[in-house]
């Protein structure tokens, strides 16, 4: 077995202990990839909302389907044995309380991020990372993401929990979207990937209603891999070039019944009746929420001039 | 804790759905599950109304509905809900038979459109039972009887009326023959 460098991932109150205060930029190339706009699942976004008529002829109020894509710790954990309606509600009124106060903005697997964190230890309090984000789960307050970059040739992933009152800030310096919903494969890829620049700046958005999907395909390192790549099914990776062995014992492995499985795929998953009555109620204060920080930031630029 | 998984949208289920799948014992395994499933529901897109084995019924209950459900919210022109049907109805005309005569059907529906009715048990057979399971909207007679009574059926309108007049004569004659006490007295 060769001897890997130990992948360091840490929990962000770990993580201050062992940055470095002057972070120096990389000088690993940045890689260069174009970036194609193609249209979001649900088709063109709008933030206004939308106010279908029922029968009585008031106006109901339904969030714009792409919420469950921007918000979806919103939506409980699927699992039917630990659901509880109550427990539900009072989280989602925690989670828009935190919202009111900091600033969670919308972001998607393969967005490049920075998170300050107040830390104690450190000289001015306050503890940055900036990395792309790879995966993202947890519900309700619990939602978190983690962010991996490369830093003096040694990765580093950091796990945040979005509802967490030490963050400080969570800024978006690159939103766009990747093939897959998962790229731990990036740990085994080739540096260049999960490197990005530590003092890296907020790129402007080219579209504002459409999130781009990076058509990547990204470079693995020769094996050992820490996961059998070949048996999932990623599209954001280079052809992994193995001997025709590995795919056969990946086609023996393969659970190909599971796409038609219609029970399996509802029990992981919240029926759609629901998810528009959960996000029917917190919508409002959503964008009430992103209407106070748009003026606020107008205010802002205002003053300025 | 998981997120829900956003890459399909589905119509909530009218049925009570278990929190874990039952498991089939087949010699194939979990496709061999699946491949039973398949048959039983077929069945059932195909005769509307068919007696099995409890355990089996209630597993295509969930499968049917859940078919059913992505019909009529997704319609014929849905790539993944054409491959859904293709794969459980093993017979094509059954396909036609989803999306022209069960969705027009269903499309106004609140309750579920499957219905579980448990059947005989005979000793020794099989410990669950067997069950009925059925789509609702079937051209055969009912298998329950109708268990309302409704007030304004005429035989219950016209008993009501009855009974209050019979209350009302009683009242007379107790009226009566105090009055004829009292008199007497």
């Amino acid at each position: 077995m060769l001897r890997r460098a130990v992948l360091q991932t840490f929990r962000q109150g770990l993580a201050q202990s062992f940055f470095k205060r002057n972070a120096v930029s990389l000088s690993e190339t940045t890689v260069t990839h174009q970036t194609v706009e193609t249209s979001d699942e649900g088709g063109e976004k709008f933030v206004s909302t939308q106010k279908t008529g029922d029968e009585s002829g008031n106006t109901v109020i339904v969030a714009p389907p792409e919420f469950r894509f921007m918000y979806p710790e919103f939506l409980p954990d699927p699992a039917m044995e630990t659901r509880n309606r109550l427990k539900e509600k009072l989280e989602r009124m925690d989670m828009l309380q935190r919202r009111s106060v900091i600033e969670i903005p919308e972001f998607y697997t393969g967005s490049v991020m920075a998170v300050t964190v107040s830390d104690a230890n450190s000289p001015n309090k306050f503890a940055r990372f900036v990395g792309i984000c790879i995966q993202r789960g947890g519900s309700g307050l619990r939602a978190w993401f983690i962010l991996r970059n490369v830093v003096e040739k040694q990765g580093v992933e950091i796990l945040y929990e979005m509802y967490c009152p030490l963050i400080q800030k969570i800024e978006v310096l690159r939103l766009e979207r990747r093939l897959d919903e998962s790229l731990l494969y990036l740990r085994d890829a080739l540096p260049e990937y999960s490197t990005f620049p530590l003092d890296m700046e907020p790129e402007r958005r080219l579209n504002n209603l459409v999130v781009p999907i990076n058509p990547l395909k990204v470079k693995l390192r020769p094996r050992p891999w820490l996961e059998r790549w070949e048996r999932q099914n990623l599209q954001g990776v280079e052809d992994l070039n193995l001997p025709q062995r590995f795919y056969d014992k990946a086609e023996k492995v393969a659970k190909p019944w599971e796409k038609y499985d219609l029970m399996l795929h509802y029990r992981k998953t919240i029926p759609a009746e629901e998810q528009e009555k959960i996000f029917a109620e917190v919508q409002s204060q959503l964008q009430q929420q992103e209407l106070k920080r748009k003026m606020r930031r107008r205010r802002g630029s205002d003053n300025e001039q | 804790m998981n997120q829900a998984d956003l890459s399909k949208l589905v119509s909530a289920l009218r049925i009570a759905v278990k929190p874990k799948p039952r498991l089939f014992s087949c010699p194939e395994g979990p496709a061999g599950r699946l491949k039973k499933l398949r048959a039983t529901v077929t069945a059932l897109v195909k005769y509307e109304r068919i007696e099995l084995n409890y355990p089996r019924a209630e597993e295509a209950q969930g499968y049917a509905e859940r078919l059913i459900s992505d019909a009529i919210r997704n319609g014929d022109c849905h790539k993944h809900t054409m491959e859904m049907a293709d794969y459980w109805l093993n017979e094509k005309q059954l396909v036609h038979k989803l999306f022209k005569v069960l969705v027009p059907r269903y499309q106004n529906y609140n309750s579920s459109f499957t219905r579980l009715v448990l059947g005989p048990k005979t000793y020794p057979g099989y410990f669950a039972g067997t069950a009925i399971l059925e789509l609702k909207g079937n051209p055969f007679p009912a298998l329950q009887p109708e268990t309302h009574n409704y007030h304004y059926w005429l035989h219950n309108v016209l008993l009501e009326e009855a009974k209050k007049e019979f209350r009302s004569a009683r009242e007379d004659r107790n009226a009566g023959t105090t009055e004829s006490v009292t008199a007497e007295s």
